[in-house]
């Protein structure tokens, strides 16, 4: 019997412990890798980390462009249309 | 039914819509479209507006469909990569017997306003370089924080599907944050 996953196996189980609850056997392989692994512990941190950066940087909205003064204008003029004015 | 109101939207939350869209959507122009959309939206349904929400909370829920609704036309047009391209850049990742082929190394942690800059240019950088699918499905995950399984029947993908194309676009987005610079210098 396989118990302990491979490095490969183990991002794909951390990725999929980002997104729902595994079932318990996966849950214990995955502690168990972790425990062990360095690189995949660190694999693991990142994610998460990475998900702390996505949230983070959409909450900022100072740095980015905003829309280019063409758009705005043919977006107003939709809405005029709509407006009938 | 204020002509104000309206205009006041584009003037006010025009920006924010349009970043919001474009971090989704990786496209100026589909990201217009979506602003253009919303509002027209929002203008058709201004009397269920009833202001308990923010006009900016309302106006982004409204984008929200709308972004949905676009990336299911993106989505509806290329075919799921079952594995071929993706897997290959997976494999390159990993040894025959599945052990990392590199060590990762350590991010840093970026304080300044500089860093910050520079770490959301690479952000960006690296989510645009997603192959299209996969950069939808990380951004409702990621970005938009949208449950999977949501984001499954939004975009008529099966579970299993998800979990693999989120599972490289992760992969793909820490080696090209380690790669831009992101690793801590000389860190082992």
């Amino acid at each position: 019997m396989k118990w302990m996953p491979t490095c490969r196996e183990t991002t794909a189980l951390a990725s999929r412990a980002m997104d729902e609850r595994l079932p318990l056997s996966s849950r214990m392989a995955l502690r168990l890798h972790l425990a062990i692994c360095e690189n995949c512990a660190r694999f693991n941190r990142q994610l998460q980390e990475m998900r702390h950066l996505f949230r983070e940087e959409t909450a900022a909205d100072d740095a980015a462009a905003g829309l280019a003064p063409e758009a705005r204008r043919r977006i107003a003029s939709e809405l005029h249309k709509k407006l009938g004015s | 039914m204020d002509t104000r109101d309206a205009h006041t939207w584009l003037a006010d939350h025009g920006d924010y819509l349009f970043r919001v869209a474009r971090r989704q959507l990786h496209s100026d122009e589909l990201a217009e479209d979506a602003v253009q959309e919303t509002l027209l939206a929002a203008l058709a349904a201004q009397a269920r507006y009833t202001g308990d929400a923010s006009p900016r909370t309302w106006l982004t829920g409204i984008l929200k469909h709308k972004i949905v609704d676009q990336i299911r036309r993106q989505v509806r047009e290329v075919e799921i990569p079952r594995d071929a391209d993706g897997e290959e850049a997976v494999d390159s990742l990993f040894k025959q017997d599945g052990h990392w082929a590199e060590p990762l190394r350590p991010w840093g942690n970026p304080q300044t306003e500089a860093e910050l800059g520079q770490l959301r240019r690479v952000l960006d950088e690296c989510a645009d370089r997603l192959k299209p699918v996969m950069a939808q499905v990380f951004s409702l995950r990621e970005v938009a924080g949208m449950e999977t399984e949501e984001i499954c029947k939004e975009l008529d993908i099966t579970p299993t599907n998800c979990w693999v194309l989120l599972h490289r676009a992760r992969l793909f987005m820490r080696q090209c944050l380690e790669l831009n610079g992101f690793a801590k210098a000389g860190a082992a």
